[in-house]
């Protein structure tokens, strides 16, 4: 099936990928990929693993030591049950993998997830991923973290100024930059969004019809926030 | 989101409607629903037949701007479940109602 998909759509969805293949703060290029992957694999698996049972301890992961296990584990649940993710397992995971680690990530999964689903969405065949970019991690990070009361990740301080979703990946801040602007392809730019009239283009989606969308999913996937 | 725009557009939504799909207002609501459902659920045929549905009733390009959609909320829904997103307390007694009706008030993701 051939698709039109708008350019600022599919360039943003691009750069989503190639993102995810570059040198984050914390991670590789390749450690990054690693974790995309199994997010992917996460995500369509046919028969998937409940959300207690640890991906790398299963027969379906050949664990090579490039990402640590609790990362890998930690990706495939919020891949795939993010909806059953706790505070506990959270705590247990940045205990082993540290904070920011796990702040960047979610900027991955969470991104997979977006460019996994509109191509599904849309009939499209998922684009394979760039090959990682050779580097070191940037270690880049807001001049003060605090933490929130309405994340359990810390943020950038002060925390609590903004809204839990607007705050929860200001840590990492190439993460947080890539998300939003893939938001703003994919829903609303970050700018008008208190506009209730606010419309992609003349015979669009109306603001109504585009919340209608956002909150089905959100239902489906139990999403209380 | 979808209160506060319906109520501004005039077409106040019945939250309950997004759980069943029945008395959805708009002229495109039904379609956008079926289509939405099945972006979020895993099967196939019926993904594709929903998404000609829209394609039908509007035009490609607004099937593509509904996948985005749906699409951004698979990445915010992960985002808010992995980082522990809470709704801010004094909003709860505003959201309470809208969590009841949406059938999520006592999801393990409620913070």
């Amino acid at each position: 099936m051939a698709v039109d998909v708008r350019d600022d759509l599919r360039e943003a969805q691009r750069e989503a990928w190639q993102h995810i293949a570059s040198p984050g703060s914390w991670w590789t290029g390749a450690q990054r990929v690693r974790i995309a992957e199994v997010a992917r694999a996460a995500i369509g698996d046919d028969d998937p693993l409940p959300p207690w049972v640890g991906l790398s301890g299963s027969e379906r992961y050949d664990d090579d030591g490039l990402v640590p296990t609790p990362a890998i584990d930690v990706a495939y649940r919020i891949a795939r049950h993010a909806g059953t993710m706790t505070e506990s397992v959270y705590e247990t995971v940045s205990a082993d993998i540290g904070e920011l680690p796990y702040v960047e990530l979610c900027t991955v999964v969470s991104m997979v997830a977006a460019v996994v689903a509109f191509h599904r969405n849309a009939g499209l065949e998922v684009p394979p991923f760039p090959d990682a970019v050779a580097g070191d991690p940037t270690e880049e990070q807001p001049d003060e973290l605090a933490s929130a009361g309405l994340n359990w990740v810390p943020v950038a301080a002060p925390a609590d100024q903004m809204a839990a979703v607007v705050q929860a990946y200001t840590a990492v801040p190439a993460g947080l930059e890539m998300t939003w602007r893939l938001g703003a392809a994919q829903y609303i730019p970050n700018e008008e969004m208190v506009h209730p009239d606010w419309m992609r283009r003349p015979d669009g989606l109306t603001r109504p019809e585009t919340e209608l969308i956002a909150t089905r999913v959100a239902q489906l996937r139990e999403c209380f926030y | 989101m979808l209160s506060w725009s319906s109520d501004h557009d005039g077409d106040t939504v019945d939250l309950t409607s997004i759980g069943s799909g029945d008395g959805l207002v708009g002229e495109h609501a039904e379609v956008l629903w079926r289509f939405a459902s099945a972006c979020g659920e895993r099967n196939d045929d019926e993904l594709a037949a929903a998404r000609q549905a829209v394609i039908d009733a509007v035009d490609e390009a607004f099937m593509v701007d509904a996948a985005a959609v749906a699409a951004n909320f698979e990445m915010m829904t992960r985002l808010a479940d992995s980082t522990g997103s809470r709704l801010n307390p004094a909003h709860h007694e505003h959201v309470a109602p809208a969590a009841g009706a949406l059938g999520v008030a006592e999801a393990v993701s409620r913070r």
